[in-house]
C-alpha cells in the first residue's frame, strides 16, 4: 500500500512550495542577499569613483567590469547562501524530518536547487543591474580623451556582461549548494566555497605562462570573462566557453550530490 | 502496523542491530526499551528509511517506507525535538513539513492547538524550552493524521502538565486503533503508558510481550515486614519455606509467602508487626533483571538467547 495516487506534477509542486517556505521563513536569507546588494553596489560606486581619467588606456579599461567589481567578493556570499540552504538542515538535524517526509531524496535536492537557485538568480540579476547602473552614473560624469567613460546596455556586449554577472552568481549559488550537499557541514562547505578563489591562485602559480589553457577551466575566471566587455587576459576562457564552464561546475557538483544523497544514511 | 524482519545494521566494526524481528501492532501503545547504545535509535531510523539496513527489511502498513508517496499521511515520527531550525517560527516549521506532503495550513493550525502551542506559533523556535520543542515535534508527527506514530523519548523535558497531556494523547491515539511506538528510558513512565513492550539489548531483541506478562517474567515481588522480634519471625517464616532476607535498612524482605500468611504466622506467635508492605514487581525491576541477563548472555554465549523473544 503506497497511499493515494498523486501526480508527479503535484508532488513536484508540493516540494517546491515546501522549499520556498523554508527559504523565506529564515532571516539569514534576507540578511545575506541585502548585505550582498549593499556591498556590491557600494564597491561598484567606489571603483567607478576612483577611476583615474588621466592616461586612461581605452584598450583595457572596462566600464562594465569596473561597476561590477564588488561581485568578485559578493560571490562568496552567494556560495555560502547556497551551501547553508542544505548544511543548516544537516547541522540542526532537520534533514531527517525532511527525508522522512519525502524519501525521494533526489527530488528534495532538485527542489532545493530550483528554489535556492531561483532566489540566487533573481538576487544576482537585481544586484548586477543595480551595481551596473550605479557605476555608470558615476562614470558618466568622467571623461578621458574627450570621451565619456560610461556605457549603456545598448553598447556591444554590455547586456550580456551585466546579465551574465547575475547568471554567474546563480551558478555560484548552485556550486555552494552542491558543495554543501556533498560535505554536509557548514564550516567545511564554506571553506570549500573559498576554494573558488584558491583554485585561481593555484592555477596562476602552477601555470604562469600567458598562453596556458589551464586558466580556461577556472570558475572564477569564467565569471570574470562573462562579466567583462574587454577580454584582455589571454588565459581567461572565451565568453561562450565561460558559460559552458560555469554550467559544468554546477552540473557536476549537483550530480555528485545527487549520487551521494541516496547512498548515505541521513 | 510496523513489521521488522531480520533487520541488521553494521557500522564499520560494530553490529548496531543484529537480525532483529518484531511486530508493532495497531491499537496499542508499544514501549521500545533498551539501554543506551542498544540500537533503539538506529532501528527507528531504519523504520523511517533514513538509514539503510545492511540486511533485512522493515514494512510499514505492508509497504516499504521509501516507496510511500506521502509518508506523513501514514507515519508520523518525532525523533529529536531539537532537530529544528532555531530561526524559523513554529508555524513555518510545521508549514514547510506539511506542504511537502500536500497538507494544508488548516491542519497546521489544528496540530498547533492539539499540542497546546498555538499561542507561540509565530515565535521563533530557537527561544523554545525543550518541553515546547517536544510539543512542536509531536505536532509535526500528527500533521498527516497518520495510522502509525513513532516517538523517541517524547516525555523528555515536559513539565508535569505536559507529561499528563502526552499520557492521555498516547492512549487516545492507540484507542483510535493507531499503532503507537514509543522509545524511552523512563521505565516508570512506560509502566503507566505502554500496553506492550519490546526490549532490546546489544542490538538484539530480548523481549516482546505485554507489560503485564513482562513484569511477571521478572522477580515475583516480595513483602516487607518490620517487627521488633524480626529474628524470631524470620525463623518461623523460613520454616514455612519462605525466603527471608534482612534488608540493609532493617526489616525483612520475604518472598514465597503473601502478606496474609505472614500476618497469621506473626499473630499465632504473638509477635508484633509494625509494618507489612506488599511490594509488587515493577517494570523497572523486570527490565533491570533482563538487562543484567543480557550481560550474562554475552558471558555464556548460546544459553538464554530465546528468552521471552518471538520465535
Amino acid at each position: 500500500m503506497t497511499g493515494p495516487t498523486v501526480s508527479a506534477a503535484t508532488r513536484a509542486r508540493d516540494l517546491l512550495v515546501s522549499e520556498w517556505t523554508k527559504l523565506r521563513s529564515v532571516r539569514s536569507t534576507y540578511l545575506a542577499l541585502l548585505g550582498a546588494a549593499a556591498f556590491a553596489v557600494g564597491v561598484g560606486l567606489f571603483s567607478a569613483a576612483t577611476v583615474r581619467t588621466s592616461h586612461l588606456d581605452w584598450t583595457t579599461f572596462d566600464p562594465v567590469n569596473t561597476s561590477l567589481s564588488g561581485l568578485l567578493f559578493v560571490q562568496l556570499v552567494f556560495g555560502v547562501f547556497g551551501a547553508l540552504a542544505i548544511t543548516s538542515e544537516y547541522a540542526t538535524g532537520m534533514i531527517r524530518t525532511t527525508f522522512a517526509a519525502v524519501p525521494r531524496r533526489r527530488a528534495v535536492l532538485a527542489a532545493k536547487a530550483t528554489v535556492t537557485g531561483a532566489a540566487g538568480l533573481v538576487a544576482g540579476e537585481v544586484i548586477s543591474f543595480a551595481a551596473f547602473f550605479g557605476g555608470q552614473l558615476v562614470l558618466s560624469g568622467k571623461h578621458s580623451s574627450g570621451r565619456q567613460l560610461s556605457v549603456t546596455l545598448a553598447d556591444p556586449g554590455v547586456l550580456r556582461a551585466v546579465a551574465g554577472a547575475g547568471f554567474y552568481l546563480f551558478i555560484v549559488t548552485l556550486v555552494g549548494l552542491g558543495l554543501g550537499a556533498i560535505i554536509r557541514h557548514t564550516a567545511g562547505a564554506i571553506a570549500a566555497v573559498g576554494l573558488i578563489f584558491i583554485q585561481a591562485l593555484i592555477v596562476n602559480a602552477v601555470f604562469p605562462e600567458p598562453d596556458s589553457r589551464a586558466g580556461h577551466y577556472v570558475l572564477l575566471w569564467a565569471g570574470q570573462s562573462i562579466s567583462s566587455i574587454r577580454t584582455h587576459v589571454t588565459n581567461y576562457p572565451s565568453v561562450p566557453s565561460a558559460f559552458a564552464v560555469c554550467v559544468a561546475y554546477a552540473a557536476v557538483l549537483l550530480a555528485t550530490a545527487g549520487f551521494l544523497v541516496t547512498r548515505r544514511d541521513a | 502496523m510496523i513489521e521488522v524482519h531480520e533487520l541488521t545494521k553494521r557500522y564499520a566494526s560494530t553490529l548496531a542491530v543484529d537480525r532483529m524481528s518484531f511486530r508493532v501492532r495497531p491499537g496499542h501503545v508499544t514501549g521500545f526499551l533498551g539501554p543506551n547504545g542498544a540500537g533503539k535509535s538506529t532501528t527507528l531510523r531504519m523504520i523511517l528509511g533514513l538509514d539503510a539496513p545492511t540486511s533485512g527489511e522493515v514494512l510499514v502498513n505492508d509497504g516499504r517506507y521509501v516507496s510511500l508517496v506521502r509518508p506523513l499521511r501514514q507515519v508520523g515520527a518525532l525523533l529529536d525535538a531539537n532537530a529544528v531550525h532555531g530561526g524559523r517560527s513554529a508555524a513555518d516549521h510545521l508549514l514547510c513539513i506539511a506542504q511537502s506532503n500536500g497538507i494544508g495550513r488548516g491542519r497546521v493550525r489544528e496540530v498547533l492547538q492539539i499540542a497546546g502551542i498555538d499561542q507561540v506559533a509565530r515565535k521563533r523556535v530557537g527561544g523554545f524550552s525543550l518541553g515546547m520543542k517536544q510539543r512542536l515535534g509531536i505536532a509535526a508527527a500528527l500533521l498527516g493524521d497518520p495510522a502509525v506514530l513513532i516517538f523517541d523519548e517524547p516525555v523528555n523535558g515536559l513539565d508535569p502538565d505536559g507529561i499528563q497531556w502526552i499520557r492521555g494523547l498516547l492512549s487516545a491515539l492507540a484507542g483510535e486503533g493507531r499503532t503507537v511506538f514509543v522509545a524511552s528510558h523512563l521505565m516508570s513512565e512506560m509502566a503507566i503508558t505502554a500496553d506492550r513492550v519490546i526490549v532490546i539489548g546489544r542490538g538484539k531483541l530480548i523481549a516482546d510481550a505485554s507489560v503485564a506478562e513482562f513484569v511477571r517474567s521478572g522477580s515475583p515481588g516480595d513483602v516487607l515486614v518490620r517487627s521488633p522480634r524480626a529474628a524470631d519471625l524470620a525463623r518461623l517464616l523460613t520454616d514455612q519455606h519462605a525466603v527471608v532476607i534482612t534488608e540493609p535498612a532493617g526489616g525483612l524482605a520475604v518472598s514465597g509467602l503473601d502478606a496474609p500468611a505472614i500476618s497469621k504466622t506473626a499473630a499465632a506467635h504473638d509477635i508484633p508487626v509494625y509494618e507489612l508492605t506488599t511490594r509488587r514487581p515493577t517494570l523497572e525491576a523486570a527490565y533491570m533483571e533482563l538487562v543484567d541477563g543480557t550481560a550474562q548472555y554475552r558471558a555464556d554465549a548460546a544459553g538464554r538467547a530465546g528468552r521471552g523473544g518471538r520465535p
